[in-house]
């Protein structure tokens, strides 16, 4: 008899002296599938702990933003305390729906510019055999490990026209998107390099015998078929785009109409000083600022996982 | 097309000849002329907004610093980055490079202490929970989706908005965790914070540790889970049968079979950390807790873009050092 045996024969005695007791045997009856009661408890401490502590601080946000002007902050706020006014505020203070959109707007043309772009690239990566694929590759892929600082300097200078007389870029979308996209890229070649490597090269000839072009053939045929693979890729650099905060802040001076994205809209509030911006108002511009990604993030988590997994590993 | 759209018709027929001679051309083509060409719209823009920009930051690394009206100075060769990393330059910069004194006060307040402090804190602290994050996640258990949602969450959400988080969490009355003088909160108390954390190096250069802890270990969670996935469960019957505890199983098969993707992890983790930027901008600032972005950032502001550029081209040299250490002891270890 294994030490493993006897632990497992503990449990099932366990098991039959709580005969009668409904949860308590059932408990004790899984505990038995999954030996060992005492890694079923781990584990459920260990899965109560991280959401605790994943959740907690998004609560905090909105007991903060809804706790009365000038009140302490509750943990359990009553229902009727609650003034939820201060979401209205927000747009008092600062233009937060411009912010909004352009951040919204910046991330779908940035993803849209992207997947196009790297549909082309990956294409090549994937399915065609030509000199000089693996270096070209490692290089496209060596941006990403480039410190965004690395690049700041002279992309400034580039969109305050002191490269190019008349590139005039700063506080507009361009002196966003292109940055944007340029760091976000690789990854995106990266994730439909391998999606578009899958797909069977008889599909791809039966397109061309049916009479379509090599640019048909891969925008009819292959994009479609890896609609998983542009997807997860949309996805992530939607949410990259989104979240990103170095070029946010200093390719434009941080006002609405110039294009500055929620970074922007966030730090004027903060920045205002607490007497004209109160916390509770910072926080729920905070909370109003997560709900995009939060939907997606719900809706799109299998992407997300899959996207990330596979970009990261096979690299 | 129908035929009430004639002059509509018109208009494509005259643009299709052009199209349908470009895509006939681009159909004659050799694979590799046409690789070329579909890779063209990705190397320009890579071009322009990422190897000419890393080109350029190189040449303006050696030029000096400008005081006047022109945007650099004269050629100085390699003197900015000797200077910078021997510390030499510490007094002319928004903060120092090196620490002028080695005690906890110089370490907290220089640029590259400060990077490498966070890094090794933030990633192997990260590390080990998110292979704890990972073990629950790869159990079957009702509500598994929901869990993973909830783990995920803070990975998706701007980097502005976990700075608020946690600029807000330490805000002195606000959040429950800091005090004021008169009424300190059990963290003052036990004199792990002082009751202006945000305005403190030490202080703050912790409250960014947990803030970057808080947001990305779902990345090392999710990435140690695909690990663990793709251990092919049979070996663990086998080891059952041969009477292994459920820690030997742990420490014998997953522990090895997973620990290259942990280090693939972790350098992913490292490279993200060590350009730490805006989690610090928005929670104690730059001046707080001066990282190494920080530093090109506040040094760029100040006009000094020689030297800029030079901090930027060290900090690209650390990482890629650190990297190469990573590569080195992966290759030594799937050997």
């Amino acid at each position: 008899m294994t030490p493993e045996r006897q632990t497992d024969g503990g449990v099932v005695t366990q098991g039959r002296s709580a005969e009668g007791v409904g949860p308590l045997r059932r408990w004790a009856e899984k505990a038995i599938y999954a030996p060992g009661g005492l890694y079923r408890a781990l584990f459920i401490v260990a899965m109560l702990f991280f959401l605790l502590t994943t959740l907690f601080p998004f609560y905090f946000l909105f007991v903060l933003a809804v706790a009365p002007t000038g009140g302490a902050v509750q943990l359990l706020p009553a229902l009727d305390a609650m003034n939820l006014g201060v979401f209205l505020e927000v747009y008092q203070k600062v233009d937060f729906l411009r912010y909004m959109l352009n951040s919204l707007t910046l991330a779908l043309v940035t993803t849209a510019f992207v997947l196009v772009i790297s549909s082309l690239a990956g294409y090549v990566f994937g399915r065609l055999r030509f000199p000089g694929r693996q270096p070209l590759m490692l290089i496209i892929l060596a941006v990403s490990y480039f410190p965004p600082a690395a690049f700041l300097v002279p992309l400034y200078q580039l969109f305050t026209g002191n490269v190019i007389a008349g590139v005039n870029l700063y506080n507009t979308a361009g002196a966003l998107i292109l940055p944007f996209s340029a760091l976000f890229m690789p990854l995106s070649i990266f994730i439909l390099t391998t999606f578009y490597r899958q797909i069977p090269d008889g599909l791809e000839d039966a397109a061309r015998i049916e009479g379509t072009t090599r640019l048909g053939a891969l925008f009819r045929v292959i994009v479609p078929l890896s609609a998983p693979g542009v997807a997860t890729a949309g996805v992530l650099t939607f949410i990259a785009v989104y979240n990103e905060f170095f070029f946010s802040q200093l390719m434009n001076n941080g006002q609405p109409e110039n294009w500055a994205p929620i970074v922007g809209g966030l730090l004027q509030l903060q920045r205002a000083g607490q007497f004209e911006v109160t916390y509770e108002v910072m926080a729920a511009g905070s909370i109003m600022a997560v709900i995009p990604v939060a939907i997606l993030v719900v809706v799109a988590q299998e992407k997300i996982v899959s996207g990330l997994t596979s970009g990261a590993l096979k690299e | 097309m129908s035929s009430s759209t004639l002059p509509d018709g018109g208009v494509q027929t005259a643009l299709r000849r052009p199209i349908s001679r470009a895509l006939a051309w681009l159909e004659n083509r050799t694979e590799a002329q046409y690789a070329y060409i579909l890779l063209t719209p990705a190397i320009v823009v890579l071009t322009v907004i990422a190897f000419w920009p890393l080109l350029s930051t190189l040449r303006l690394s050696l030029f000096a610093d400008s005081y006047g009206l022109a945007a650099i100075g004269e050629f100085v060769g390699l003197q900015n980055v000797v200077e910078i990393v021997s510390g030499q330059r510490n007094a002319l910069l928004p903060a120092p490079f090196l620490p002028e004194v080695w005690t906890v006060k110089g370490l907290f307040g220089a640029a590259l202490t400060v990077t490498l402090l966070f890094t090794v804190v933030s990633v192997a602290v990260e590390t080990v929970l998110g292979f704890l994050q990972a073990l629950v996640l790869d159990q079957d258990f009702r509500g598994r989706r929901l869990v993973r949602v909830a783990i995920i969450l803070p990975w998706a959400i701007p980097i502005v908005v976990q700075g608020m988080i946690f600029y807000l969490m330490f805000q002195p009355n606000v959040g429950f965790l800091v005090g004021t003088a008169d009424n300190p909160a059990l963290l003052n108390r036990l004199g792990l914070l002082s009751t202006t954390p945000l305005a403190v190096a030490q202080d703050a250069t912790m409250i960014v540790i947990v803030g970057d802890i808080w947001k990305t270990t779902a990345f090392m969670a999710l990435l140690i889970l695909a690990g663990l996935q793709s251990i092919d469960r049979g070996l663990f019957d086998v080891a059952r049968v041969a009477g292994a505890t459920a820690w030997q199983r742990f420490r014998y098969i997953t522990l090895p079979l997973v620990l290259p993707v942990v280090l693939i992890a972790m350098l992913f983790r490292t490279i993200d950390a060590m350009r730490i930027y805006g989690l610090i901008e928005t929670v104690a600032g730059c001046s707080t807790v001066p990282s190494l972005s920080c530093l090109v950032v506040t040094t760029f502001n100040n006009r000094m873009l020689g030297s800029a550029a030079a901090i930027a081209f060290v900090t690209a040299a650390i990482i890629a050092v650190v990297v190469s250490v990573y590569i080195i002891r992966f290759a030594r270890g799937t050997q």
